[in-house]
């Protein structure tokens, strides 16, 4: 599809649910309170703008999100590499990681609050786990699995490890370590959520939990709304800029 | 076989290819071994065009993997130039079928990747992958990446890859296998022009008898199970040659390794 057309795609369609939510929640059925009308979002949207809490939540989350994804991100990388291409660290890490794969982020929130505190720190923690078991595991495979003829054609033309290792295994990798990125962001903002629903005083996740309390479902809206446009827009940055970085590839 | 055609004398003498009793097996999945080359003895003369034919399964590219150290061999021996092969040599230069071209460079980034294992100045290696571009007739296309180029073009940066290297022995496993009937004959020709001023020792892996007749000194035919050398045949059509005239040596050759290849008659059944 054209850009056109895409753009013109999403806003149909975002019209469309806008109506139909709005038909609904006009209709009587659902009780305002528990189902607000777009326009009670929009509302409490400006009301979350005017308070001057609707940027600054969505700076401390994205903050949060940020020093987390880097960590784990760059962390996943660097153990990705290594677990791929020296086989001692294969043996002595690879199932321990995968081990560590089928827990939650939020399982893992208790442990972190005890740990760092209800602080910026316990929040890192749970962000760049999860970031940094999707980018290891990308990175890992694409690590492991670089073509051979690849291998078999830089060797041939007199490539050393270090050579082989920065001029053919990476770039090789490098497809799979921006997938591997770009699930780790989005996995970013899941984990991201569920350290803040417990125990934070600021942020997308807080607001949601402080809504609860006063049955505020129309901040509740404004909160996911928020979410699910960050994510969207994040996840559309790793792709141009994946686009960009791995220009051989197309996405 | 001693000298093949004469024309080893316009080598520097170098790229010698011995290979006496050569035996390669594979474990199959079951566990049970296979013999993908049996008993094989081949001497490639420095500066000679080689060509091995035969079915596919017949061990023509275990062969070649051998010489280029990708595969471990499991009997007898493989020198060049009283070297024994132990593993991967940038000596010996190899041409894949599917190009191998490194996606994430530009055709002249390809070439110059070949080239710093020379070690030159920035300048020079610059100057020398332009120069092998030129040769295959791409300078033009030097910034462009390999994605961008059709498949005649990605083989030609492949060649000018390789040569620029300045391999002794140089190996393709069916390097035009991949490619339309008239990019084929155009490679074949440029491959013997670039060849002609190069003049590493070749061997040319191919099922292909035309392809086969018009570039080799020495045609060898191998059949499977286990793979072996069948038949050597002298190909002394003179050079130049011209995929347009088709001479009675041409056609004889061709007959003889046709009736070779038919199922059935090259001894397939032997065990």
């Amino acid at each position: 599809m054209k850009p056109l057309g895409r753009v013109l795609n999403v806003a149909l369609s975002l019209i469309g649910v806008t109506i139909v939510w709005w038909l609904v929640a006009v209709s009587g059925l659902i009780s305002q309170e528990l189902f607000p009308t777009p326009h009670a979002v929009f509302i409490a949207a400006l009301e979350l703008y005017d308070d001057g809490i609707l940027f600054s939540d969505l700076a401390v989350s994205l903050g949060r999100a940020a020093v987390g994804f880097l960590i784990g991100a760059s962390l996943g990388i660097l153990v990705g590499l290594m677990t791929a291409r020296t086989r001692l660290f294969a043996y002595a890490l690879g199932p321990f990681l995968n081990l560590l794969r089928p827990i939650p982020a939020i399982a893992l929130v208790p442990v972190a609050i005890v740990w760092f505190g209800i602080g910026e720190g316990s929040k890192y923690f749970v962000i760049a786990y999860t970031v940094f078991l999707a980018v290891w595991l990308n990175t890992h495979h694409g690590t492991a699995h670089v073509a051979l003829t690849y291998i078999r054609a830089a060797r041939s033309l007199g490539a050393r490890r270090t050579r082989e290792f920065f001029e053919v295994i990476i770039p090789a990798a490098a497809p799979h370590i921006v997938v591997g990125l770009r699930l780790g962001a989005a996995l970013a903002f899941l984990s991201l959520v569920a350290a803040e629903l417990s125990g934070a005083s600021a942020g997308i996740g807080f607001r949601l939990q402080d809504a609860r309390d006063y049955v505020r479902t129309d901040r509740m809206f404004v909160g996911l709304i928020e979410l699910g446009i960050l994510g969207a827009l994040l996840d559309q940055f790793f792709v141009v800029v994946g686009n960009k970085l791995v220009h051989w590839e197309q996405m | 076989m001693s000298d093949p055609t004469g024309i080893a004398d316009s080598s520097n003498g170098l790229g010698k290819v011995e290979i006496e009793d050569l035996t390669i097996t594979f474990k199959l999945p079951g566990g049970e071994p296979l013999d993908a080359v049996k008993n094989v003895d081949l001497i490639l003369e420095p500066g000679s065009f080689t060509a091995l034919i035969g079915p596919s399964g017949c061990g023509k590219s275990t062969i070649l993997n051998a010489i280029a150290g990708f595969v471990p061999i499991s009997g007898g021996t493989i020198r060049i130039d009283q070297d024994m092969v132990t593993g991967i040599n940038p000596e010996v230069g190899v041409v894949f079928q599917q190009y191998a071209l490194f996606p994430w460079f530009t055709a002249i980034g390809n070439v110059e990747f070949a080239l710093k294992r020379l070690q030159l100045p920035k300048a020079e290696r610059r100057d020398r992958a332009i120069e092998a571009l030129r040769e295959v007739g791409l300078e033009d296309r030097a910034r462009t990446f390999p994605g961008q180029l059709s498949g005649g073009m990605k083989q030609r940066v492949a060649l000018a890859r390789t040569f620029a290297s300045e391999p002794k022995v140089l190996l393709m496993d069916e390097p035009f296998g991949a490619l339309d009937a008239q990019t084929r004959v155009a490679m074949q020709e440029l491959l013997l022009r670039v060849w002609d001023m190069h003049r590493a020792t070749v061997l040319f892996v191919t099922h292909d008898v035309d392809e086969a007749l018009l570039l080799s000194d020495w045609a060898h035919v191998m059949s499977a199970g286990p793979g072996r050398i069948v038949e050597s045949i002298d190909v002394d059509t003179p050079r130049p040659r011209k995929v347009d005239e088709v001479t009675e040596d041409f056609l004889n050759n061709r007959n003889r390794i046709m009736r070779l290849l038919r199922p059935g008659e090259s001894g397939d059944s032997a065990e």
